[in-house]
């Protein structure tokens, strides 16, 4: 599936993969993100972390009717408050979302799949 | 100061969070990084007055157990990116120390070592040229000084010290910062906080209010939110950058920064005001800049102006890239001459002849020595003659001169024509100080001329002079009014040329059209046959004729 932009020249066409990606790269910038887990952890067989080749395991891009969903599942550091660090993920990622690609996003819901914690 | 107690620490955690909160406007306007969204400052505030509090209920001899309660606090108030940054360099201070009563200096070093450890381990791809590289070059001073250092106030400036140079290096680190002209807005916040604890180790007060001597890092942080926010020339909804200053007067509207800002605020975006006792800086985006001056007057007095229209602007950005930043700085020139002009026309001439760079500026627009200094490194010269052009700016630029750690020389010229003859006695195989006597020199020879206006009634050197009558100015000394331009510059000629004369050279101002300037030169030449005439189209503001005559 794609995103399909329409300009006088032509069409563009975005891939859901490449708006993941890019969403991707934009949390784990986010302080307090320490990865970026799947979405389904038992079929998947992958209960870490995810590298950067497979974010858009833990990244799903939605289109309802016209609008843009993002749902990024993320692990968090321990310690740190979390719904304070899903926020700013929210916010970083329609920004960079917006910037990058010109489009809106509609939500970004974050699901909070792990906690690690680092030991000191 | 040997050892610090918990009683201490809490009453540094408040000094801090204090200072910050005085600054939060300033560190909000520097916000452009992670996304441009003004609130690193309010955040940060937010996060550290929640630490503060939960100390301030908690005190207790035992730093280790003041340390938790400032941890706990920060992380129940955690807002933004740089609230829980802060909160993990504390959370990791804390947990390091939380069985210790006293803190020497070496355990207070390796304290702050340990929280930016905690603080780096919470994100997978941290981000250089934040408050995260402030807070561990801090922190790597503190190891260092260690060392050495038992006294904590001694090692706490050093900490201090090395912070704000940390965060002077951010640009270098984070692009986007160098791009916009500012600091890490999270790294300033850290600094205020340091800042805080400092003195408050020294027993020092803190002044209430930061009053920025400059407003240039927010202007081009809210600059920089502007252009991001617009695709599209289109979109500009406030059309005009506005900057001014208000002198307060007796006798006009007492000065009340809230309801002004509240008031100003309607006519635009992008609001920034900035106020000590006697003077306002003000920066506004606005689609009425008339408006917005004619409130700023029912204050006092306005000074320095500056109204940009950023449509325009913004199709040149759009357009062609950033070129507008650095015009003239293509080419290095390792012994320049730098010097200052009004209007585009008067500039291309002196560039003709050899200037490297002209700054814009002259007699109501001053450069300071920051912008000559700016100048000068933008040229990459090793070696620099600096010509003022305006008596008003010799000062400025000798202080630029001593600033800079290249060789650099001021030659005192008064006025463009003066510029001109120095310029052309530039010899580039000679020494700075042989160029300087030598331009110098030349510089005397040539007399000049200008023709301006009055801006209001005055009696000048027995000459009646009323508001907006032209006025002839010989050398400095104002030598005919009269309403008539054409009278003005004619008698004012005949002031300048005698039997000697023989290159005269006329620059005519944006308010001149080039058929008066050349009926002007005929006159001249009827004045003494001898003479050759030069006419340039100047394009210079306010003087409509400049006037140099060797």
């Amino acid at each position: 599936m794609s995103i399909e932009l329409k300009n006088e020249y032509g069409q563009i066409d975005i891939s859901n993969d490449v708006i993941a990606q890019i969403a991707g790269g934009a949390a784990i910038e986010c302080y307090g993100i320490v990865g970026m887990a799947t979405k389904h952890q038992i079929r998947d067989g992958l209960t870490d972390i995810l590298r950067k080749e497979n974010f858009a395991k833990g990244v799903i891009v939605r289109q309802v009717e016209s609008d843009l969903i993002i749902d990024m599942y993320v692990i968090i550091s321990y310690g740190t408050k979390i719904s304070e660090v899903a926020y700013q993920v929210q916010s970083k990622v329609k920004y960079t979302v917006n910037k990058t690609l010109g489009m809106p996003v509609k939500a970004v819901n974050i699901y909070v799949q792990g906690v690690r914690v680092t030991n000191s | 100061m040997k050892s610090l107690n918990g009683i201490m620490f809490a009453e540094m955690v408040q000094m801090g969070s204090h200072h910050l909160y005085q600054n939060a406007d300033y560190v909000d306007a520097l916000n452009v990084f992670p996304v441009p969204d003004g609130d690193t400052g309010t955040n940060m505030n937010l996060s550290m007055s929640s630490g503060a509090k939960e100390t301030e209920s908690n005190v207790q001899e035992h730093i280790g157990k003041t340390a938790e309660a400032l941890s706990k606090g920060l992380l129940m108030g955690a807002r933004g990116n740089s609230g829980v940054i802060l909160s993990q360099l504390f959370r990791g201070f804390g947990k390091f120390i939380v069985n210790e009563k006293e803190l020497t200096a070496q355990k207070l070093a390796e304290a702050l070592q340990h929280g930016v450890e905690t603080a780096y381990k919470a994100v997978m791809k941290p981000v250089e040229g934040t408050i995260l590289t402030v807070a561990k070059d801090a922190a790597a001073k503190a190891v260092e000084l260690s060392k050495t250092e038992d006294d904590i106030i001694v090692l706490f400036e050093g900490v201090v010290t090395e912070a704000k140079a940390s965060l002077e290096r951010t640009p270098d680190l984070l692009p986007i910062l160098k791009e916009v002209g500012v600091v890490d807005s999270g790294g300033q916040g850290l600094v205020y906080v340091y800042e805080g604890f400092l003195a408050c180790l020294k027993g020092e007060q803190l002044p209430e209010k930061h009053v920025h001597d400059s407003m240039d890092d927010l202007v081009s942080a809210e600059h920089h939110k502007t252009i991001a926010g617009f695709m599209d020339t289109s979109d500009i909804e406030f059309g005009y950058c506005t900057e001014f200053m208000v002198k307060f007067e007796e006798g006009k509207k007492e000065f009340n920064e809230a309801s002004f800002r509240s008031d100003l605020s309607q006519y635009g975006d992008s609001l920034l005001v900035i106020s000590d006792d006697e003077i306002a800086k003000i920066h506004i985006h606005s689609e009425e800049p008339g408006k917005v001056l004619t409130y700023g007057q029912d204050y006092g007095s306005l000074i320095s102006m500056k109204i940009e229209n950023m449509r325009q602007q913004h199709t040149d950005i759009v357009g062609e890239g950033y070129k507008k930043n650095k015009p003239q700085a293509d080419v290095k020139h390792p012994y320049a001459v730098v010097t200052v002009a009004m209007g585009e026309g008067i500039a291309e001439l002196l560039r003709s002849i050899g200037a490297a760079y002209v700054i814009e500026g002259g007699q109501t627009m001053n450069p300071s020595t920051e912008d000559i200094v700016n100048a000068i490194k933008s040229v990459d010269a090793e070696r620099v003659l600096i010509l003022p052009n305006n008596k008003n700016i010799i000062m400025a630029a000798e202080q630029a001169a001593q600033v800079l750690d290249i060789e650099a020389a001021v030659v005192p010229t008064k006025d463009v024509p003066q510029g001109m003859s120095a310029i052309l006695a530039f010899n580039p195989n000679a020494s700075v100080e042989d160029n300087k006597k030598a331009m110098s020199r030349a510089s005397e020879h040539v007399k000049s001329g200008s023709v301006t206006f009055a801006v209001r009634d005055t009696s000048i050197d027995g000459i009646e002079i009323k508001k907006d009558d032209f006025m002839g100015i010989s050398q400095g000394k104002i030598v005919i009014a009269d309403t008539s331009l054409d009278t003005v510059t004619k008698e004012l000629a005949k002031k300048l040329i005698d039997d000697e004369s023989e290159i005269v050279t006329i620059l005519y101002g944006e308010d001149v059209t080039e058929e008066d300037a050349s009926n002007l030169g005929e006159f001249i030449e009827s004045l003494n046959d001898e003479v050759e005439v030069e006419i340039h189209n100047g394009k210079q503001p306010l003087y409509p004729y400049i006037i140099a005559v060797e």
